[in-house]
């Protein structure tokens, strides 16, 4: 079974009260009930405002970058995919393992909110909570409650899920979940995007980056782009300027999967982060699937396995330089 | 200022040409410019305090304090150091060479209002160079104003901008020049102090003084503490603030302080207008 | 009360020829759909959607666009340079179906732009453009306009009002510039039958229950906040990214940036923002805003407060893209609520 909300706010607030966290990132309710918002404690005390369910979307792992210098343990709740994107950043020593204490939540699929509200055919204002119940979530609205099928409503992320349950952990809340009954092939649209010609492909980019309007906010999301002065934001050399141009764009989303080549665990957020709808998952998707057939990795399972472009071994396809 | 007109674009830079580069420092020159206009000594007229936004095509745009005095027509003077893009590119140039200007813009220093009274300068490192306007302007007006006292800091004696003009300042009437630096060296016989300490050594008097303060924000705040100490009011503490400037003329948000842009509402502001503002 | 100037109502089986019409004799901006619903230029009326609440982007982009060339310049014989304009500005624009929160950011725009100095670029294109709005009887959840005075249903901003009242449009044109659209026209539009106000009425039935908060003092009761806890909090969730900035009607930052090309090259603007770390970064590495705190501060301060000081009007519109497009949902009308029940202030 999955945590409740409750069970998730009573040992946030023993984590504080018996001294093992100083700090801690959760979720709670956002606007209205369709949405979360990231929630940040000092204290036991507002431990209430947490809440788990099929809502909380938001990677948090990004979050643990601000507190490297801050005192204290900070706790965390991360997902499956969020727990990978933790054991990318201890990779790389951007945190110290014995500087967090995470609170593992198995993860049976996060809602698509538009998705959900077009299957349920109501307005946002109407719906008081969603719940997940095995195979399908569960509705509560003003009047009366709908069960909705997960495979019509679940983020694109979740549909290809091959770590429900957190890979790194301190505690876990909930029962580990061992697989995904409606994963298959996860790289299917990929290779749908690999048979198309080349000019297909770059007709097909420039269109869809072409509407991008360079907010950044996939790169701000995005767990791994740790670096603390962006190769996009130096003057010196200045690779690109802050035009909106198409030619530009395609260097910041090219550039871009390819500097995370290796860390990218698919947790989703860039996609779900860009306001005009670019399918940016499937440019690290299709990284990622290189990666497992050049080199046999995936990224985020294995503290102790270096990124393939970062390292070198001496039977590599290609010399060092 | 003149306004301009509907037509006028304001983000249009007129041609100067560069007449002479004098190297002050290392890393700072002093650029004597002329506007490019059909009698070759095209009109700009500005106040003492007042910027200009200065490029070079192609590489891009920067506000920049005009150094020289309206009373002394025919060039525009600019202080540059070197320190980013563009103010490298404008050392890389030459005499001849063309580059852009736009203005002048924001505000300028209540010279107006100061008639009469005294005046104490006090400048740090690359800072003299709005002050110089000031300095100069007042020279060619002495009879308006009483005394004049100019303190001058900088980190070392060869950060000192100006030295070649020091002699002719010291000669002019009821002025006086106290110069200091941070780290002084075999030859120097000067004071040797930051500018806020030397300034309270001195203590000069506030009665019917106005200060103009310019220089690094760390030593323009303690100066400010010092001035106070020795019973300088908010209206007589006058300063010019420093921000990040992109368009100049109030639309880009660049140099936004609480309800005021930096470009607009100043440079040039009392400590008073300073208290009303947040600290971002 | 329908509007005295001149007053029609189009069937809305000919709207797709009008709109034909004037996209043929016009740069016609109008709603598209595709990977959601944007303002684009469009060439013929079939490529317009109306079926939407609003646009991902505000209509400020056919003012004030993204990245703008300002002017070009060329190495003439001497070491000199040679400056040429762009004209791109001078075409004649109609926007349809800018909705009413989005037509009154534009009288917001007005006065960033035009003031002691004026921004011919912008204003050009404003005085070249006729706007076409559209009426809200439908609006999302997000919006909430009605707390700045902005009736969802009225034509104060625009040229001419397209009312949705059932099977035909209401057309009230509210200056002479749209009265002056609606004669060249004239064919494509009918005389009222006279019940059209109770139509109207009828569909206004569904704004009864719009979000209207209480901003009354805002910018006074914002002051004592500065500094405070209340920004850290948000400051914490805070990205960092520009959807907030460049999605926001009222929004006007920009970067000016010269491009060299061989012989020239070009100056252009372009949308900038003060949510980007680097935005007040000075050239000696001092920031005034060096945290998300301070930066977050900054501008729910400028919407509520400092663009109030300086024109009397509260820097937003109720369109509810920030809050509704922030990934992290930082919701400016929790915010509101917050610092006019003073619970921003005990944080």
């Amino acid at each position: 079974m999955k945590a409740t909300s409750e069970e998730v706010q009573t040992r946030v607030k023993k984590l504080f009260e018996d001294g093992s966290i100083a700090h801690f990132i959760g979720y709670e309710t956002g606007s209205d009930s369709l949405r979360v918002t990231p929630c940040f404690l000092k204290s036991g005390q507002a431990a209430s405002r947490l809440v788990w369910n099929p809502l909380c979307a938001n990677n948090l792992s990004k979050y643990l970058l601000d507190f490297k210098n801050v005192e204290g343990k900070v706790g965390i709740m991360v997902k499956g995919c969020d727990s990978r994107s933790v054991v990318e950043l201890l990779k790389e020593n951007q945190i110290d393992r014995d500087k967090v204490f995470i609170v593992g939540v198995p993860c049976s699929g996060i809602a698509d909110r538009e998705k959900l509200l077009e299957v349920l055919g109501v307005s946002p204002g109407e719906v008081v909570a969603v719940e997940d119940d095995v195979d399908a979530f569960l509705v509560t609205l003003k009047e009366g409650k709908q069960r909705v099928d997960k495979e019509k409503v679940l983020r694109g992320e979740c549909l290809v899920c091959k770590y429900p349950t957190p890979i790194v952990y301190d505690v876990l809340l909930g029962e580990a979940v061992s697989s995904l009954p409606w994963v298959g092939d996860d790289y299917s649209l990929i290779k749908e995007q690999e048979a198309l010609s080349s000019e297909e492909k770059a007709l097909y980019w420039n269109r869809e980056l072409s509407q991008c309007i360079r907010c950044y906010a996939c790169r701000n999301i995005c767990p791994v782009c740790t670096c603390s002065e962006c190769i996009f934001d130096k003057k010196a050399p200045r690779w690109i300027t802050k035009a909106n141009d198409v030619s530009e764009n395609l260097v910041y989303h090219l550039v871009r999967a390819f500097h995370v080549a290796g860390k990218c665990i698919d947790c989703g957020e860039c996609e779900r982060a860009c306001p005009m709808n670019i399918p940016l998952r499937s440019l690290n998707k299709k990284v990622e699937k290189d990666l497992l057939e050049l080199f046999d990795y995936t990224a985020g399972i294995d503290v102790e396995q270096q990124p393939p472009l970062t390292t070198y071994k001496v039977g590599d396809l290609d010399e060092f330089l | 200022m003149e306004k301009p007109e509907m037509s006028e674009n304001i983000y249009l830079p007129r041609m100067a040409t560069i007449q002479s580069m004098r190297p002050e420092t290392i890393d700072i020159t002093t650029f004597r410019v002329t506007i490019d206009g059909s009698d070759g000594t095209g009109k700009f007229e500005y106040k003492s305090g007042q910027f200009a936004e200065v490029s070079v095509l192609g590489v891009g745009e920067a506000p920049i304090a005009i150094t020289s005095s309206p009373t002394r027509p025919g060039t525009i003077e600019f202080s540059i150091r070197r320190v980013g893009e563009l103010t490298n590119a404008l050392h890389e140039l030459q005499p001849m060479d063309e580059i852009g200007i736009r203005g002048p813009f924001g505000n300028f220093f209540p010279l107006e209002e100061t008639e009469g009274q005294s005046l104490l300068i006090i400048g740090g490192g690359i800072g003299l160079a709005p002050l110089r306007s000031v300095i100069l302007n007042v020279f060619d007006n002495r009879a308006k104003y009483g005394k004049i006292d100019i303190i001058y800091g900088a980190r070392s004696p060869q950060d000192l901008v100006f030295t070649s003009e020091y002699e002719e300042w010291q000669a002019v009437d009821n002025t006086r020049l106290h110069l200091t630096v941070d780290r002084g060296d075999e030859e120097w016989k000067g004071n040797v102090g930051l500018v806020p300490t030397f300034l309270k050594e001195i203590h000069p008097s506030p009665e019917n003084t106005t200060s103009i303060t310019c220089g690094p924000p760390i030593m323009i705040k303690f100066v400010i503490e010092a001035l106070h100490e020795l019973g300088f009011s908010g209206e007589h503490i006058i300063t010019t603030l420093e921000r990040r400037m992109k368009c100049g003329v109030g639309k880009c948000g660049r140099c936004n302080i609480g309800n005021k842009y930096v470009c607009l509402d100043g440079p040039v502001f009392t400590l008073k207008q300073l208290k009303e503002m947040p600290s971002d | 009360m329908v509007s005295q100037t001149k007053s029609r109502i189009i069937e809305k089986n000919r709207l797709t020829e009008l709109l034909d019409k004037l996209a043929h004799d016009y740069h016609l901006i109008a709603p598209v759909r595709d990977n959601n619903v944007s303002f684009r230029h469009v060439e013929s009326g079939s490529e317009v959607t109306l079926d939407y609440i609003n646009t991902v982007l505000s209509p400020k982009n056919a003012f004030f666009p993204q990245t703008e060339t300002l002017f070009r310049f060329s190495r003439d014989d001497s070491r000199g340079f040679g400056i040429e304009q762009d004209d791109e500005a001078d075409r004649e624009q109609v926007i349809f179906g800018i909705r009413p929160c989005d037509a009154r950011s534009l009288r917001l725009m007005d006065m960033v732009f035009n003031g002691q100095y004026k921004d011919s670029y912008y204003l050009n294109r404003r005085e070249k453009t006729t706007l076409i709005g559209l009426a809200c009887f439908d609006p999302a959840e997000t919006c909430f306009c009605p707390t700045f005075g902005i009736d969802p249903a009225s034509g104060e901003d625009v040229d001419i009002l397209f009312s949705d009242i059932g099977d035909r449009y209401l057309v009230e044109a509210s200056t002479e510039k749209g009265a002056a659209l609606l004669d060249r026209f004239a064919e494509f539009f009918a005389e009222l039958r006279g019940d059209e106000e109770q139509l109207r009425e009828a569909r206004k039935a569904g704004l009864a229950g719009m979000k209207k908060l209480d901003v009354s003092n805002i910018a006074d009761k914002m002051a004592p906040l500065y500094g405070g806890d209340y920004w850290e909090s948000i400051g914490m969730k805070c990205l960092g990214c520009g959807i907030c900035t460049y999605l926001c009607p009222t929004c006007h930052c920009f970067d000016i940036a010269d491009v060299s090309l061989d012989e020239g090259g070009e100056r252009f603007r372009c949308w900038d923002s003060c949510m980007f770390p680097e935005f007040t970064l000075m050239a000696s590495g001092e920031n005034p805003r060096p945290n998300r705190k301070t930066r977050v501060q900054q501008r729910f301060f400028h919407k509520l407060k400092y663009f109030h000081d300086r024109n009397g009007e509260l820097a937003c519109v109720g369109c509810g893209r920030c809050l509704k497009y922030c990934p992290v949902n930082i919701d400016i009308t929790q915010i509101i609520e917050d610092v006019t029940s003073g619970k921003a202030g005990n944080e």
